[in-house]
């Protein structure tokens, strides 16, 4: 095929991914909400398809433009999609029962591809000479994998949180019903309320299980992270003379990496496990993310190559 | 981050239940000081202080941004520079918080190192009640309660426990220090890295210079555009030797996007005797005496002779170095010819490939293509004052005492002469383009990349080696067998040490069978 042709397929492979996914989210909501198995194995397979359409489309692209596909935050978002439905996928063949999820995993990759296919989206083209190098190779990679993973399990930590409030509801059993003590009608629907709306999400995993998979994802996002800020810093040495500038992208990178080494310390530390942690996950997910969207397109720095 | 294996921290001693004296309260104040709350807030202020970092410009980075904020915000910006806000990674308060947070971890280094060692030199220790624990796991088997402790022992010493035998027959091991010493040995790396980093920016520099081509260029502090020398770097320091540039090229795709640009440069030492040539290109630095050589960027430079109407040389051919707008690139630069009465200035926008009408993009009436395939000089020409006495830019006139000289532009090719307004010439005679390299020597690369290195590779045990402590007993059970029981302790990774505990136990379980079988195969084949 010709590079125009290869370029025409990776872009209905990413649409077709992306409607996958849609779908796939939409079967594991409909088993999350109504317990019935052949959804979740419906909506497996589906994200399997979706998967290979995805990986199809990163490799098209890539044959399109003679070289690794992810020179731009168009490709970036191709290849967030790649890894979060796989991080995803590899946690479900270790913990079946986590399948229900699966929605709240893929809406936030879906989120980020459709973002990246409607607002970055930039013809097959090569890279500007700064970027040719094959650090682009590890360093991105690598921070593609570590950001997208350390998503995911901010993802964990905000369903923990739901959970967790959920269950701290629940704790005190509730007052018994004293014959005879005045309940207005509206009390009894507000709590009837209160308990169907908990009983979708009551269906969540565990407090405990939740947080659990967010520390072991953060666990393993971390260190990639850390790897692809000290990749970054040997292509900055080979590429600008320095390994630390404190370019806005460098300054974003450090921060994330600060607060996701205070979540794990957290985790650690009496009076801060639980709730607080969970929110320095969700804040680290801010930081990604205000990294990967606002410093590429809002503040100059060395690294604005996003547009491109 | 195991918790247990700090020392015990005596409570202070309150006498009589008076106030605490002054030694109490500093002893209380450095133990929190190194708990690991204090990291953990000093982690999340580094964080927001970062930030700030990011959001205004920085004088490290981008100071024409700086001079832009200054020139916006009039009122606002002085105040903002006194609170370093224009230098974040560089001021006071952003140092006072990584060394505090720097001294909070030299702080728990110590106390932890301690432990650990003490732990190490220590046995494991007995487990007590072992019903209290919450993971357990037991069986009866045929075998001899002493049989069943060495099927135990064996167990265990494979899954790597260190072990203890206690009195009545009770085992028990220990595993996964190399937690917490690779956390320690990330935290030390981690340490090491940052004075490698402030060895590297005392002790290193960084500079530009622009070097036309065929020309040589000197490596002294004169020659350098921009200089920035850490705080202990001697101007004397700078290595000595020469760079030629003999070369430079560059070249677009069909879409016009840079491809790629790149310089010859051959590196001679004083006495102009060659050491070293290479191709410097971005991500293909060159190192000459420990300093490298970066690509950075790169400009035209026309060539221009000025003659009056004589024919006398006002300007011999000058060498004039152009700045290149990147996205245009079409250059712009300035010739003052200051020995004209009155003076002359000349403007000059220098186009590579000059397009006109209607080959250019949305109706403009000219646009630039990047190739050097039609390189054309625009000349404005001003006369009246220079105001040359006066330090100014030499890429741009001070138009203010100038008027125009002719109305409208003259435009020049490679090797052509016009005649200006006032009978002036203008020739431009040739065509040279220069290089921008970074120059930089950093002696702190070293010890960081290896502390980098360390980072990483004490990272990953840190976060997954799990600590365990496993205790096993075994006990006639009444009927001729044994009764052999396991706990365990997991400090982390506890929802996994359940069916691990279990699966040891199935292992000792299996050990105690091969034993018995053992035994009675030994006894069958005894004579």
């Amino acid at each position: 095929m010709s590079p125009g042709a290869l370029a025409t397929t990776s872009d209905t492979l990413t649409w077709l991914a992306v409607v996958s996914y849609v779908v796939a989210a939409t079967l594991f909501g409909l088993e999350f909400a109504y317990r019935t198995r052949w959804f979740g194995v419906a909506g497996l397979t589906v994200t399997v398809a979706g998967l290979a359409a995805n990986v199809g489309a990163a490799v098209t692209r890539g044959l399109a433009v003679h070289r690794v596909p992810w020179g731009n935050m168009y490709e970036f978002s191709i290849i967030v999609g790649i890894i979060t439905v796989t991080g995803f996928l590899v946690w479900l063949t270790r913990r079946p029962e986590i399948r229900p999820l699966g929605m709240f995993v893929l809406l936030p990759a879906v989120l980020a591809m459709a973002l990246g296919g409607l607002v970055f989206r930039v013809p097959a083209g090569p890279l500007v000479p700064a970027l040719n190098s094959r650090w682009i190779v590890i360093h991105v990679a690598a921070a593609i994998t570590g950001s997208s993973v350390l998503c995911l399990a901010a993802v964990f930590s905000i369903l923990y949180l739901v959970k967790e409030r959920l269950e701290r509801r629940q704790r005190p059993p509730a007052p018994p019903l004293v014959a005879g003590a005045a309940r207005t009608a509206d009390r009894v629907e507000v709590d009837q309320a209160v308990a169907r709306h908990g009983s979708v999400w009551s269906r969540l995993p565990s407090a405990d299980t939740l947080d659990h998979l967010a520390y072991r994802t953060t666990a393993f996002g971390f260190p990639i992270w850390t790897f692809a800020i000290i990749a970054g810093a040997i292509w900055a040495q080979a590429a600008w003379g320095r390994y630390w500038g404190w370019d806005p992208k460098e300054t974003w990178s450090f921060i994330s990496w600060t607060v996701f080494a205070a979540y794990l310390h957290a985790r650690a530390t009496a009076g801060w496990r639980g709730r607080r942690a969970a929110w320095l996950s969700i804040v680290g997910l801010a930081t990604l993310l205000f990294n990967f969207y606002a410093v590429n397109t809002v503040i100059v720095g060395l690294h604005s190559y996003g547009g491109q | 981050m195991a918790v247990e294996l700090r020392p015990p921290t005596a409570r202070p001693d309150r006498k009589g239940g008076g106030r605490p004296g002054l030694a109490d309260t500093l002893r209380q104040a450095w133990r929190e000081y190194r708990s690991m709350r204090t990291a953990l807030v000093l982690l999340v202020v580094l964080a927001a202080a970062s930030i700030l970092g990011s959001l205004f410009p920085q004088d490290g980075l981008s100071p024409q941004r700086v001079d832009q904020y200054f020139a916006d915000h009039p009122a606002l910006a002085p105040v903002l520079e006194r609170l370093g806000l224009f230098d974040v990674f560089g001021s006071a308060w952003y140092m006072a918080i990584y060394l505090a947070l720097l001294g909070a971890l030299v702080a728990c280094l110590v106390p932890r190192t301690r432990a650990l060692v003490r732990v190490l030199r220590s046995r494991p220790p007995r487990g007590g009640d072992l019903s209290r624990y919450r993971t357990r796991a037991s069986f009866t088997t045929p075998a001899a309660p002493g049989e069943a402790m060495a099927a135990a022992h064996r167990v265990l010493r494979r899954s790597r426990y260190r072990l203890a035998g206690h009195e009545g027959g009770e085992l028990a091991g220990e595993k996964g220090f190399l937690r917490e010493a690779a956390s320690m040995l990330f935290h030390v790396s981690l340490l090491v890295l940052l004075v490698g980093l402030a060895y590297g920016k005392g002790y290193g520099y960084r500079g530009q210079a622009a070097i036309v081509e065929g020309e040589t260029w000197a490596n002294a502090r004169v020659g350098y555009d921009s200089f920035s020398p850490g705080r202990f770097f001697g101007a004397g320091n700078l290595a000595p030797f020469q760079l030629r540039l003999d070369d430079f090229s560059n070249s677009f795709y069909p879409n016009n996007t840079p491809r790629e640009f790149a310089s010859h440069v051959t590196a001679l030492d004083l006495d102009g005797r060659r050491l070293q040539a290479q191709r410097v290109a971005p991500n293909r630095p060159m190192t000459v005496d420990g300093v490298r050589i970066f690509q950075s960027d790169y400009g035209y430079v026309p060539v221009v002779r000025v003659t009056d109407a004589k024919g006398r040389e006002l300007l011999a051919p000058q060498e004039v170095l152009t700045l290149r707008d990147p996205a245009t690139e079409w250059s712009t630069g300035a010739v003052k010819v200051t020995n004209a009465t009155p003076q002359v200035g000349l403007e000059l926008t220098m186009f590579t490939g000059l397009v006109t009408a209607p080959d250019c993009p949305g109706g403009a009436p000219f646009c630039n293509d990047p190739r050097l395939i039609r390189p054309v000089l625009v000349v404005l020409a001003y006369q009246g004052d220079l105001q040359a006495d006066r330090a100014q830019s030499v890429f741009t006139l001070d138009r203010s005492r100038l008027r125009p000289l002719g109305d409208r532009p003259v435009l020049l090719v490679p090797g052509q002469s016009r005649k200006l307004a006032n009978g002036m010439t203008v020739s431009f005679t040739d065509l040279k383009q220069y290089s921008v390299l970074t120059l930089a020597r950093d002696p702190g690369v070293p010890v960081v990349a290896v502390a980098a290195g360390l980072l990483l590779l004490g990272l990953i045990p840190s976060l997954y080696v799990t600590r365990r402590r496993v205790w096993v007993r075994a006990a006639p059970d009444g009927a001729g067998g044994t009764r052999v029981e396991l706990a365990g302790l997991a400090l982390q990774g506890k929802p996994a040490f359940e069916a691990e505990l279990a699966r040891l136990a199935e292992q000792v379980q299996r050990g105690t069978l091969n034993a018995v079988m053992d035994r009675a195969a030994a006894e069958e084949t005894r004579p």
